[in-house]
């Protein structure tokens, strides 16, 4: 709850740093890539602050390449 | 195009930036991994390792000078074409983000289990992610010139490390010379150029396109491969002849136990801080290169005009990312050794060839579509 709350203190900080700028020089693509990665970031801190779990990329990773890795393993061992 | 266009670094703020870069985390995991593959021979598998990262600069150095003016990823769009070079790229800035987390979260397992025990590790992610955000925010040059600065501190420190040790060598450590088969010796030497110097073909985003005299970048590469290569065999070698091939594999951090080690006359002891800060520089940068690959590759999918304003949100992901990717060490140990490779292979070895294929059939079709013109005006 309170990581949640410091999380989005963040997120304010960063749009206060961020946006005036961005809204000034009328950057239009800039302005809507930033918001969807904010999204993205204050979504993915907000579920870490509630210990939800969240899927691993790392763990996508590992089931892609995994055959390549035994093949590896294999030949090398 | 992008407004820090006329970004540039001079030749040998790049060197510096390849040779930190290289060494980066490769002195923290390497020296355990390759010791616990090949034995008292893991230097012989990181010499062997050094001779391949050369031809592999060789290789990016080929890719680079396909457009002398184009970053890696409007080369990939120019080359395979729109909607694949945008999904190779894509994948690249995944990585670069992915593995930029990777970093993080070993500098903050670093410190919770060796130097601050009860500090969370989210409060070291966040303070190191700051300044790698920091510096990604001010851009290329700003990184190159904290390295060019750095890099005094980083060799007076090695050379601290390496004189002090330097009477605890003892050579039956490292006999008998050549035990270990051929085949744990390829293996050894693939893991080591998978940390050492497949990640290097992030640099095609710097080289040539920031370097104000490009024409000399590709000797930079070449010497700041090469220095970097000497000092992680120094270490392992160090590493193997201090504490021996058994305890090396056993430790997750064999350079810092090997510091911790140093003893002058009963006086000089308990400095293997010096080691960590020797991580801290070269971490702080590869991570900072990764992530700014990932930024500006993103600006660049995307066409644009400034990268700087995603550095903070993505600065976010990143921290997030660090603290999911790996739930306990063993996981990511198990990546190091099994997934890594495959992973970084596909963009640092794949990728390059691919780009190389296609630059040389596009040739092709240019000349015999060139030959066709000129019969038909005959």
């Amino acid at each position: 709850m309170l990581a949640s709350i410091g999380i989005l203190l963040i997120v304010f900080v960063i749009i206060s740093i961020e946006v005036p700028a961005l809204v000034k020089n009328g950057t239009k693509q800039e302005l809507r890539v930033f918001w969807v990665l904010l999204a993205i970031g204050t979504s993915l801190g907000i579920a870490l602050g509630f210990k939800i779990h969240i899927p691993n990329p790392l763990d996508w990773i590992a089931a892609v390449y995994k055959p390549v890795s035994s093949l590896i393993s294999s030949l090398l061992q | 195009m992008p407004a820090d266009e006329n970004v540039n670094i001079s030749v040998r703020q790049f060197t510096i930036l390849v040779f930190l870069y290289s060494v980066g985390t490769t002195i923290l995991v390497i020296p355990s991994i390759l010791a616990e593959v090949a034995k008292q021979d893991a230097w012989i598998a990181a010499v062997l390792g050094v001779g391949l990262a050369l031809l592999l600069v060789r290789l990016y150095s080929a890719v680079g000078n396909l457009f002398p003016g184009l970053t890696l990823i409007e080369t990939n769009e120019q080359l395979l074409g729109k909607w694949c070079g945008k999904a190779a790229s894509l994948l690249l800035v995944f990585f670069a983000l992915i593995t930029a987390s990777e970093l993080l979260y070993f500098m903050g397992t670093f410190m919770t289990t060796q130097i601050m025990p009860e500090t969370p590790i989210q409060a070291i992610n966040i303070l190191f992610a700051l300044v790698v955000i920091m510096g990604v925010r001010l851009g290329l040059e700003v990184l190159a010139r904290s390295a060019e600065l750095l890099f005094p501190c980083f060799v007076a420190l090695f050379l601290g490390l390496i004189l002090y040790i330097s009477p605890q060598i003892e050579i039956r450590n490292i006999q008998p010379v050549f035990e270990t088969g051929i085949k744990p010796l390829i293996h050894a030497t693939l893991l080591f150029i998978s940390v050492f110097s497949l990640p290097a073909v992030l640099f095609l985003m710097v080289f040539p396109v920031s370097i104000n005299e490009p024409q000399k970048a590709q000797k930079a590469f070449y010497i700041g491969t090469l220095l970097a290569g000497i000092v992680l065999i120094l270490v392992i070698a160090s590493s193997i002849l201090v504490l021996g091939a058994d305890t090396t594999s056993r430790q997750m951090y064999p350079s810092y136990v090997l510091a911790k080690k140093i003893n002058i006359g009963n006086f000089l002891q308990h400095i293997e801080v010096i080691v960590a800060i020797m991580w801290f520089i070269t971490i702080y940068l590869k991570m900072a290169i990764y992530f700014y690959v990932a930024v500006k590759g993103l600006a660049l999918i995307l066409h644009l005009k400034e990268y700087r304003p995603l550095v903070m949100p993505m600065g976010l992901i990143l921290v997030a990312f660090s603290l999911i990717i790996h739930p306990n060490i063993v996981h990511s140990n198990v990546y190091n050794k099994e997934s890594w490779l495959p992973f970084v292979s596909t963009f640092g070895f794949a990728l390059p060839l691919l780009l190389l294929a296609a630059a040389s059939f596009q040739k092709k079709q240019k000349v015999t579509s060139s030959d066709q013109c000129s019969q038909g005006s005959e």
